[in-house]
């Protein structure tokens, strides 16, 4: 058998522990889709493949058990799960043009969860929209508060919701309920004062915490949507490491111009000879050192006003 | 035009008795009409108001005994003879002298709770020929907490005065032990007609109109003082409120056939 | 006297009286919810009709007008108290029949019990209420069961009906100005509901004796004491007074009261460190008695109006409704304690 795994592998198949067999690699932008779909997943499954689907870590399905035969026609039946998704994509019937960068994750947000600070699936597909395909290797995930339940710490860019809380004292009837929530379960940088609350804004990180807790409405979210955008973490061999903070109160405008351009960055830096053409972003920094891979980061980038950039960053992890 | 009753006047302050570090008597001029166990709202511009009762009605003046616990009354503390402080008041409907006239009176107070029902003690203190005869059972927690001293002195020929403290060192002159103890011991002619003010703290509000049941006082002849926290002593605020009683308006003093309903 | 009003001429009524009054109404507050991408109807200033929201209850109630949720009485100088001054005009609200029957209560406790209030009823004598018809019941409203569903007391009514706007008035000093802007008389009767989703029942024989059903111990896990329902409630009435000064001068200050709620822990805090009612079960008993029973026994008529806004709000959803509809076993439950 003669097969281009090279090629094989861009549109998204996976080269398995079997000879000949192959598994085919659906991306869900931001992780939520309409139900409709599944059945056709289950279609695939079961007409190619083994019958059964793995769910992965990055929010996509993995639908083993593929004859390297079958390639073109599951690609036909995944066409309608592309369109729908709104997938970038170079040639209609011929599955994924790209798989180097990933599925960009997001927690359930807004659309669900009360906490969070925007629609996380609408941002990571106005995200997969401005970067895919492309083969390098980004791993994006967003969450929608600092509780961070998407662990966008571990990504490359790390897309936290933030809320400016907006105070109204003159509706507020001094119940301590807010200086409560920001203490026990966020950072503690309320207190009363006068009977009215003040809020050490250098210190907020912008849960909406205090907005949940007020039973008056007297504080509430911000209008703009802004966020805190977190840098390379990665797991893996070597030097395993959280994300560090980039820039905090960042609008997504400048997120999407950040990401783009670092992939300018990584075009010019990367290890010639990396494998697989495939290098995490972090070693590149480590290399071309924070202020250069910044430089190109933050090129033609308009922050708004609210915005702190955190410089220098420095990373920990684990070293091997 | 509707009055602002939230507006305070002022009331210079003719005295200060000190009676320990943390209680006072504030001598201030008040010239209107008032009765023992009403109580004005002492305001503090910035700092806020207190609820205090009338301990002494005089001649143009009334007597605030305040004890010092807090941001209002720490304030209080720091004004001397000739200075001013804010009132509003008085409020509540305050012990109606006359209903006690020609009977036996028992009066069973616990510390600063003494206040509201100082005035009809001295009251009777002056006319001893208006009451058939008076008890007073004053209970404080030691010897130093004592107050109203010279009161005390004057008063002892006048009444049976006892004066108890819950502690005291061995072998001083003090009688030992709660107010309720000495409710059984009382002589009186006919407990069945004889009347008692019950002030202090809820419970023992509570233990001693239990004791007076016990010795045969009948449930409407006993009267108690009651607080609660409030913000307006008009009716507006709401925390007073026990049911559908509001402390200001309807108390601070109540017959106990109706104190007993008065379930928080 | 009724009318029928085009869209322009309602607004070309607004415009007028606003020469005189500030104009309240719910409005939608966009992205003023608590969740990111949720909006609130509450109370603000309208200039025009089409900002009126009709279809859907407002969170908090038209009381934070009348009692704002935090007032100021005084400002003081050093040496000197000078009253807050009132609003250089009039208010007309627009609200809704159990909120305009909430009115009277606000009344009872504020110009009754005790002293007239300075505050309100110097504002009060100058506000105008118009009433919004309800065409249907909202989710929790119970204001039939309350007989709060029709009244009369307004001083105009407003409901949109076909292509217009359709206006009962019943003062005389707008008569003319609404001839002048409407396009023809008719009768117009404000539209009431006659039947909700949710009932109350409150038993005759409800007595303090209640207090000591074991019904109010599950709110003592279950309620967690955030007053929500005392602020969106219409008929709450309770403030906190509070003295301060100013952080940036120390010399003057002011003194304010803001909205208080039963529920909320520091309510009863008496010198010494005593306080009552520690359990969120006695607040709820405390709340629930006052809205349906103790009100009445003072005032002859009770407290609830049945807007059902406490049930809206509770995070964790305690219903009120719910808990009057538990009181008829629960005075079983005693009654039978005694026996
Ligand atoms: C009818 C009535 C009569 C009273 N008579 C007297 C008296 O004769 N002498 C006397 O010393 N005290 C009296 N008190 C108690 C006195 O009002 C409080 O000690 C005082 O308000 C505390 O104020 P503060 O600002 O110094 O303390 P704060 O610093 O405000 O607080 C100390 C504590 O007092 C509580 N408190 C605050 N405001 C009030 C309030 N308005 N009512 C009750 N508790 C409150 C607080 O919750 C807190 O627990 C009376 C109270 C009432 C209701
Ligand atoms: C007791 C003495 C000193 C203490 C406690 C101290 C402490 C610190 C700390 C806490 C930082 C911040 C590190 C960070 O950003 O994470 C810092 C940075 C720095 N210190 Fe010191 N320092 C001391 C003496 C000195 C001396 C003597 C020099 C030079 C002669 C010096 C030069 C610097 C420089 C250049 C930086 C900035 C490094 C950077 O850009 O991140 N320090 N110091
Ligand atoms: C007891 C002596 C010193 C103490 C306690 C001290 C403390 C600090 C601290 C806490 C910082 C960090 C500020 C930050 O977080 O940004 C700092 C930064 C710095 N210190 Fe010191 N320091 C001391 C002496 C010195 C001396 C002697 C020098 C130079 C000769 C020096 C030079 C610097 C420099 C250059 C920085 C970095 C400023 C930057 O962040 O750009 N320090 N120092
Ligand atoms: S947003 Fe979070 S951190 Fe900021 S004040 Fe509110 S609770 Fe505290
Ligand atoms: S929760 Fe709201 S009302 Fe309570 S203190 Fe905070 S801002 Fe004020
Ligand atoms: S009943 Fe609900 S709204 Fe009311 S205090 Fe309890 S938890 Fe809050
Ligand atoms: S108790 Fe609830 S239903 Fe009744 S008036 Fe208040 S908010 Fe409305
Ligand atoms: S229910 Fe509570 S907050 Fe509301 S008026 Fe009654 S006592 Fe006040
Ligand atoms: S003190 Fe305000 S209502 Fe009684």
């Amino acid at each position: 058998m003669d097969t281009n795994t090279k090629l094989l592998k861009k549109n998204a198949f996976r080269v398995t522990k079997v000879r000949g067999v192959t598994a085919s690699r659906v991306r869900v932008p931001g992780g939520h889709l309409k139900a409709e779909y599944l059945s056709l997943l289950q279609n695939i499954a079961e007409t190619y493949g083994n019958g059964t689907v793995h769910i992965t870590n990055r929010q996509g399905f993995e639908i083993p058990g593929i004859a390297f035969a079958n390639m073109p026609a599951v690609n036909e039946l995944l066409q309608p799960i592309i369109e729908g998704l709104g997938i970038n994509q170079q040639e209609s019937g011929k599955g994924y043009s790209a798989a180097g960068t990933r599925n960009v994750v997001a927690c359930v947000g807004n659309r669900v969860c009360p906490f969070a600070c925007y629609d996380t699936t609408a941002f990571a597909q106005r995200i997969e929209k401005a970067i895919f395909p492309n083969d390098l290797h980004f791993k994006i995930a967003l969450t929608g508060c600092p509780n961070d339940c998407a662990k966008v710490r571990m990504h490359d860019f790390g897309i936290m919701g933030m809320t400016e809380p907006q105070y109204n004292k003159d509706r507020c009837v001094n119940c301590g309920a807010c200086v409560k929530a920001c203490e026990r379960k966020s950072v503690g940088i309320l207190s009363e004062v006068n009977y009215k609350v003040e809020r050490y804004a250098d210190k907020c990180i912008g849960c909406g915490e205090c907005v949940l807790a007020c039973p008056v409405g007297a504080w509430t979210r911000g209008e703009q949507k802004l966020y805190r955008l977190t840098l390379l973490g990665r797991s893996g061999k070597k030097n395993p490491r959280l994300g560090e903070d980039f820039i905090k109160w960042v609008d997504e405008d400048s997120i999407i111009k950040i990401i783009l351009n670092t992939y300018g960055y990584v075009q010019q830096y990367i290890d010639p000879n990396a494998p697989g053409g495939k290098e995490h972003i972090g070693y590149i920094v480590d290399r071309t050192g924070f202020e250069e891979f910044k430089k190109w980061a933050l090129k033609d980038v308009q922050l708004p006003e609210t915005a702190e950039v955190y410089t220098p960053v420095y990373w920990k992890g684990v070293k091997y | 035009m509707t009055h602002n009753e939230y507006k305070p006047f002022l009331a210079e302050i003719k005295d200060v008795i000190k009676h320990t570090d943390k209680e006072y008597t504030f001598r201030l001029t008040y010239e209107g009409a008032v009765k023992p166990g009403q109580f004005f709202e002492v305001s503090i511009p910035k700092y806020g108001e207190a609820p205090i009762s009338v301990c002494g009605i005089n001649d143009g003046t009334v007597d605030l005994t305040i004890r010092r616990v807090g941001k209002v009354t720490n304030e209080i503390f720091a004004h001397r003879a000739g200075d001013r402080l804010f009132l509003r008041g008085p409020y509540g409907n305050g012990f109606d002298v006359g209903s006690y006239k020609n009977k036996e009176l028992v009066i069973v107070a616990g510390g600063t709770g003494f206040s509201p029902v100082r005035g009809v003690v001295e009251y009777f203190a002056r006319h001893t020929q208006d009451i058939k005869g008076l008890t007073l059972i004053v209970g404080f927690k030691t010897p130093a907490d004592i107050l109203f001293r010279e009161d005390f002195a004057v008063w002892k020929d006048k009444m049976q005065l006892i004066l108890t403290v819950d502690q005291a060192e061995e072998g001083s002159s003090y009688q030992v032990g709660l107010v309720t103890d000495y409710i059984p011991k009382l002589s009186l002619k006919n407990a069945e007609t004889a009347e008692a003010i019950v002030v202090g703290p809820p419970v023992m509000i509570h233990f001693t109109t239990l004791a007076l049941l016990k010795a045969g006082f009948r449930e409407e002849n006993i009267w108690v003082s009651m607080e609660r926290k409030m913000c307006c002593g008009i009716g507006k605020c709401g925390h007073c409120k026990v049911n559908d009683t509001y402390i200001c308006l309807d108390g601070p003093v109540f017959n106990f056939t109706k104190s007993r309903e008065l379930i928080d | 006297m009724g009318f029928f009003l085009a869209k322009d001429g309602v607004n070309a009524v607004l415009e007028r009286w606003r020469d005189d009054y500030l104009i309240y109404a719910p409005v939608r507050m966009a992205g003023g919810g608590p969740y990111s991408d949720t909006d609130s109807i509450q109370y603000g200033q309208i200039h025009r009709v089409e900002e009126i929201v009709y279809d859907q209850k407002s969170r908090y109630s038209f009381k934070e007008i009348l009692l704002p949720l935090s007032q100021t009485l005084f400002f003081f100088t050093e040496d000197q108290i000078k009253e807050a001054e009132e609003l250089k005009k009039g208010a007309i609200i627009f609200l809704r029949s159990c909120d305009l029957h909430a009115v009277k209560r606000l009344d009872q406790v504020y110009l009754q019990n005790g002293f007239e209030d300075y505050y309100y009823q110097r504002l009060r004598k100058r506000v105008k209420f118009v009433l919004m018809g309800c065409q249907k019941a909202f989710e929790n409203c119970f204001c039939v069961d309350m007989q709060t569903n029709i009244i009369d007391t307004y001083d105009a009514s407003l409901e949109e009906n076909g292509d217009g706007y359709v206006m009962d008035n019943h003062c005389a000093e707008w008569e003319s100005l609404l001839s002048k802007y409407s396009l023809r008389q008719l009768d117009v009767r404000p539209s009431h509901v006659t039947e909700t989703n949710v009932h109350v029942e409150i038993p005759p024989g409800v007595s303090i004796d209640v207090a000591k059903s074991k019904m109010w111990d599950e709110y003592d896990g279950r309620c967690i004491n955030c007053g929500r329902c005392n602020f969106v409630c219409p008929t709450c009435t309770c403030f906190t007074m509070q003295d301060i000064f100013y952080t940036d001068n120390g010399k003057v200050g002011e003194r304010r009261r803001v909205a208080a709620s039963c529920m909320v822990d520091g309510y009863t805090d008496v010198a010494g460190g005593g306080s009552y009612r520690k359990k969120n079960g006695e607040r709820m008993r405390f709340k629930v008695l006052h809205k349906v029973y103790d009100f009445k026994k003072r005032f002859g008529y009770h407290m609830c109006v049945g807007c059902g806004r406490c049930d809206d709000i509770c995070p964790e959803y305690i219903s009120f409704s719910h808990c009057i509809n538990k009181l008829g076993s629960a005075v079983k439950e005693v009654d039978g304690n005694d026996a």
